[in-house]
């Protein structure tokens, strides 16, 4: 019987770690899809941006401004972005591993670095790696305000500008579809500016022949191209910034919901194959019991 | 009319343009805090206001901090206003539509006059010392007074 028990006993065990990660499993799809919509409803703002300095790249406006230049690195910054929480998978130990290998980088070249973690996890793996953490934040969880992230970014954006680091990197998770999410080291200072520079070419191209049908011609600017230039460059960074959070949130409720779904699958094949075992456990056992009964029967009639 | 030259190239509003009024959209970071359709927007340029009708010439400024008035909403009385603070950011105006990108967007009904008042009056209470703290605090302080001011006006 004590076979029969113990299995049983494992079976119930095992059902309810199932209840929590399925109830997991809901609460992260939840999170995910509310996640989901606040970083659909943020695009709207960067591609504002984007039409804006599009405009003003169009207008021959020379687009020269400290945050786009690229200075030799002396001193840099990296911010990571990972979990306060565990149970998602391999979420945080990519970024783990992304983050220690561009600070082994930075290390082998003997370039400073300013070592920002945000999420407990990431934090508490990397001090265990023997990495000095700068700063540190715990705040942000699956929504991240653009009120939190703004003073973060304008802290950089100051240090930039005053030289205290020369280049900022981000690791963060990067979400490409619920299927694919990767852990990328993505460099935010100095900026870049593909978009204008596409464009400019794109302009230039087809300047050369006919003027253009570039609506942008057609603007005027107040007070002056260069001026809305100077104040958008550190809003299409913030906004940059922005999006790193809210990519890494999203990419975490995706991690966890997917990790969960997982475990809740595998609890249910472990629940079939204990039940198979119970139950064959209980029948030889009975087996077992009337094999007794029917050996005393034919002992009691001799 | 504008609007008659700008129709072929037509890339700044989404939505079809009714033939009337201007499109008034409103971006923060976060998300897309207003979109809709008025006769007219008062807009607080960094120097001053400036307002939008139909077939204004397209043009792309910088905010400052102040309301962003929206007259004769559709849907609502003709001379009813909206009106929303924004601190600072840019406007992007083409189309029959006004873009407004801005850090932060409050519609004016849900400041707390109490605790715009003494957000300013905290800000007055603090030194600035450097020229970049001064300027700072000036801004600030601005801004908290424009907030104060939106506040009691919309009372």
């Amino acid at each position: 019987m004590a076979k029969a028990r113990a299995l049983d006993r494992r079976r119930r065990s095992v059902r309810n770690i199932r209840k929590i990660t399925r109830t997991m499993e809901l609460i992260a799809t939840a999170r995910f899809k509310k996640a989901m919509d606040r970083s659909v409803a943020a695009r709207d703002y960067t591609k504002q941006l984007v039409k804006i300095l599009e405009n003003i790249a169009s207008t021959g406006a020379d687009v020269v401004h400290p945050l786009l230049d690229v200075r030799p690195t002396t001193r840099t910054a990296v911010l990571v972005l990972s979990g306060n929480r565990g149970l998602c998978g391999g979420y945080n130990s990519n970024i783990v591993r992304q983050s220690v290998a561009i600070l082994g980088q930075w290390k082998s070249e003997r370039v400073d670095a300013d070592v920002a973690v945000s999420g407990k996890r990431g934090i508490s793996a990397l001090k265990f790696r023997g990495i000095d953490i700068d700063q540190r934040f715990t705040e942000f969880e699956d929504k991240p305000s653009f009120d939190a992230v703004m003073p973060i970014g304008r802290a950089y954006l100051d240090a930039y500008a005053a030289g205290k680091i020369d280049r900022l990197d981000v690791v963060y998770t990067r979400f490409h579809s619920i299927a694919r999410q990767e852990a990328v080291t993505e460099m935010l200072l100095p900026l870049k500016a593909p978009e204008t520079a596409g464009t400019a070419t794109a302009g230039a191209v087809g300047g050369a022949g006919a003027p253009t049908q570039l609506a942008s011609q057609e603007y005027d600017f107040y007070p002056s191209a260069e001026s809305i230039l100077e104040e958008i460059l550190p809003a299409s960074f913030l906004s940059r910034l922005f999006k790193c959070f809210l990519d890494a949130a999203v990419s975490e409720q995706v991690a966890r919901m997917v990790a969960m779904k997982a475990a809740s699958e595998n609890a249910a094949g472990l629940i079939k194959n204990l039940s198979r075992r119970y139950n064959r456990a209980r029948q030889s056992q009975i087996t077992g019991e009337i094999m007794e009964i029917l050996g005393g029967v034919e002992a009691l009639k001799q | 009319m504008a609007d008659a030259t700008h129709s072929g190239t037509g890339s700044g509003a989404g939505r079809g343009d009714d033939g009337s009024g201007v499109r008034c959209v409103i971006v923060t970071p976060e998300m897309t805090s207003l979109d809709t359709r008025a006769r007219s927007v008062t807009l607080p340029l960094f120097d001053g206001q400036r307002g939008v009708a139909r077939g204004h010439s397209p043009f792309i400024g910088r905010l400052g901090a102040g309301e962003v008035r929206i007259t004769g909403e559709q849907g609502g009385a003709a001379d009813a206003v909206r009106r929303v603070f924004v601190e600072g950011g840019f406007v992007e105006v083409g189309h029959n539509a006004v873009t407004v990108i801005t850090q932060r967007a409050i519609p004016a009904e849900s400041i707390d006059l109490t605790q715009a008042r003494a957000e300013f009056e905290k800000i007055r209470g603090t030194t600035a010392t450097g020229e970049d703290a001064i300027a700072a605090k000036m801004q600030a302080e601005a801004t908290a007074r424009e907030v104060v001011r939106i506040a009691e006006r919309s009372r």
